[in-house]
């Protein structure tokens, strides 16, 4: 019986793994409904603002997201209580500034998933960013049955994406952050995609990180927007910080 | 509520309470109160492979079913409050406590509303001293509080005292219950009895007034008025002290002025004497302009399966001088990591009295039967590996400031301060 029981569950498993799709095919599937390769490749800026919001905690602030091509973000969260706090990266130099902790530039692998998450190719170009991509299973999130793809980036820990098998949209994602304060593990979940200049981009995101629940609603999406190239500017403080290391 | 709702603290065993035989509602409200408490552990102990008897910890499905029976037979209060503690006494962690309904009510008084008197209090050999007085006020240090609309003090602080006779939180405590008879609604005056400097009776009518600094609000924390003095001693000495860790925006650059102005000073003075805490990342974010490395800690926060660096991000201006922290029984949290983590590092030195020994994240819940539960969620240990919960921080001179200073009107903890750093400047 218990021989049968373990061929059952082999047969079972090689059954799953040869009807598992490839990754690649999976995050192409992801890019195509997402709007397409093309589609991508025309948008070169993009200014998303919304809200951010710690619902057990009753706190509740904005945020606003500045990105162009290639790699150039500047993120600011303004949390009534708590202050400005803002992130950036001029596409080499990834940075953060708040009043609570002051300036610091980040390093390692908080630096290259910084500059990874602000380059624009990152989705339809992804092999520029990982060395490996595979598909290991399906399971279901919020009722939906999703491919499970872990991607290795080029530097720093695997990611886990979760993608609709029925509509091959991206539902969650695991990652390790790296920050000073440690590793911390980041759970996201996304919903709400609406079309924004020719892309599907989602407006809602639920992550999970340090036992807390953190949500953040995009208001609006502009892309291609005219963004000054000086929005990228490092701040003095990081400036300073810059001179004070050479 | 306010302090109690801010700060993290420690509470010891306390004593039981209660004869009455249970009725059934009673029993069952006492049942539903022990699985409550016995889950929040389960689900929310930061160690659950403690829980599971790994690393010197004890099989907690087993404590659970040694204990329902016994809470399913306890004959009065007294024996379920026993069986709960039993419960929670079987961790070892001195920061769980079941807070019996009238103790709570006893430290949480009547009043209601935001109004202070503008009295400071220090509860020093049992008596209740005031430390300093806002203008307008018409009283002095080193007064003591004799009775606060006709009630006299001494018994309630006999009560508390004898509570917490073992409890890091024992100063906490004290003044808590002075203040919660002190503070109510604005423009309500009260009326306060005092013991002068040649022992007189003095009756004073003090009418409650806002507090001071200003309204702060972050999410479900009550809104808090934040305040903070800078100034600059004799011997170009810098001081600063504020009262809460909150209001970053309005605070840090407050701190970080303080700091410029003082890049040449002989030695800076932090005073968190009767700061309970508040958000944590400020103590790293303050701490940066003393310390020039940027592989240094405060400690470690362990939340459940998740260790939390309480890393220190160098920042401008630097100050390399001498660096003293002053502190109190009512120092606490925030507070504590701030004042223990510079002090393993080497680049603090603390004055004044053991600190609240309630550095962590903790939480106070309602029980089904009308008691409450503190639990902490995490544990936190500073650079040099200390718990500070539930022992305090030890100063490296320890300095109180008796009746006496405080008529003469001495603040010794800030003399002894000031010494030091004078001290240091000779030595070099």
């Amino acid at each position: 019986m218990r021989l049968l029981t373990s061929f059952l569950t082999l047969a079972a498993l090689l059954n799953a793994a040869d009807s598992l799709p490839k990754a690649d095919t999976v995050l192409e599937k992801y890019v195509e409904v997402t709007g397409g390769k093309e589609a991508y490749d025309k948008v070169h800026s993009s200014i998303s603002s919304g809200t951010m919001e710690i619902p057990a905690q009753n706190i509740k602030g904005t945020v606003t997201v500045y990105n162009s091509e290639p790699a150039l973000e500047y993120t600011v969260i303004d949390i009534s209580g708590l202050g400005k706090m803002e992130e950036g990266t001029d596409g080499n130099v990834a940075w953060a500034l708040s009043a609570m902790q002051g300036a610091r530039i980040k390093e390692g692998d908080e630096r290259a998933a910084a500059l990874k998450s602000a380059n624009f190719k990152n989705r339809a170009h992804w092999q520029e960013f990982y060395k490996s991509a595979e598909t290991v299973g399906v399971e279901t999130v919020d009722g939906k049955a999703c491919y499970k793809i872990v991607l290795t980036p080029k530097e720093g820990k695997p990611e886990t994406e979760y993608y609709d098998k029925t509509s091959g949209l991206l539902v969650k994602q695991t990652a390790t952050l790296k920050t000073p304060m440690g590793e911390i593990p980041v759970e996201t979940s996304v919903s709400d995609y609406r079309k924004e200049g020719g892309l599907m981009v989602p407006h809602k995101m639920q992550q999970s990180a340090m036992g807390q629940q953190f949500q953040i609603s995009i208001d609006s999406v502009m892309m291609n927007a005219e963004i000054p190239q000086d929005r990228y500017n490092l701040p003095p403080e990081i400036k300073a910080l810059q001179a004070k290391a050479k | 509520m306010k302090v109690l709702r801010l700060i993290c603290v420690f509470l010891s065993l306390l004593p039981l309470t209660g004869a009455a035989p249970l009725t059934p509602s009673r029993r069952k409200l006492d049942i539903d109160s022990f699985e409550f408490v016995w889950k929040r552990i389960q689900d929310r102990y930061w160690d659950p492979e403690q829980l599971e008897g790994k690393h010197g910890g004890l099989n907690w499905q087993a404590v659970h079913d040694e204990l329902l029976p016994k809470m399913q037979s306890a004959a009065n209060e007294s024996e379920a409050l026993g069986v709960l503690e039993n419960m929670i006494g079987r961790l070892h962690l001195t920061h769980f406590a079941i807070i019996p309904n009238e103790v709570y009510s006893d430290l949480d008084e009547p009043s209601g509303g935001e109004g202070i008197t503008g009295l400071d209090v220090r509860v020093v050999d049992g008596k209740p001293l005031v430390t300093s007085v806002a203008s307008g006020v018409d009283a002095r240090p080193g007064w003591e509080i004799v009775r606060i609309d006709q009630r006299k003090l001494a018994p309630v602080l006999d009560r508390v005292a004898r509570m917490y006779e073992r409890a890091t939180i024992r100063d906490m405590m004290l003044v808590r219950a002075v203040t919660a008879r002190l503070d109510g609604p604005v423009g309500v005056p009260v009326e306060i009895e005092f013991l002068d400097g040649e022992n007189r009776l003095l009756k004073r009518r003090v009418v409650r007034v806002r507090p001071r600094g200003e309204v702060t609000r972050l999410g479900l924390m009550p809104a808090a008025s934040v305040w903070y003095e800078s100034r600059k001693l004799p011997g170009d000495i810098g001081y600063f002290t504020f009262n809460l860790f909150l209001d970053p925006g309005r605070l840090m650059p407050a701190f970080e002025e303080a700091v410029k102005t003082c890049a040449r000073c002989a030695g800076i003075i932090v005073d968190v004497r009767g700061n309970p805490g508040g958000l944590g990342v400020m103590s790293m974010g303050m701490a940066g302009f003393f310390i020039e490395r940027t592989d240094q800690q405060l400690g470690t926060m362990y939340m459940r399966n998740l260790p939390i660096k309480f890393v220190i991000n160098p920042r401008q201006p630097l100050y390399k001088g001498p660096l003293a922290i002053l502190v109190d029984g009512l120092s606490a949290s925030t507070s504590e990591i701030f004042a223990g983590g510079l002090k393993d590092l080497g680049r603090a030195r603390i004055f004044g009295t053991r600190t609240a020994g309630a550095a962590l994240p903790s939480v106070i819940e309602k029980l089904p039967n009308g008691d409450a539960f503190q639990y902490a969620q995490a544990n936190y240990l500073s650079d040099g590996g200390k718990a500070l919960e539930g022992a305090g921080l030890q100063p490296d001179v320890q300095v109180e400031n008796r009746r006496e200073d405080l008529l003469a009107g001495h603040d010794r903890v800030s003399e002894a301060a000031v010494e030091w750093i004078q001290a240091q400047r000779k030595g070099n």
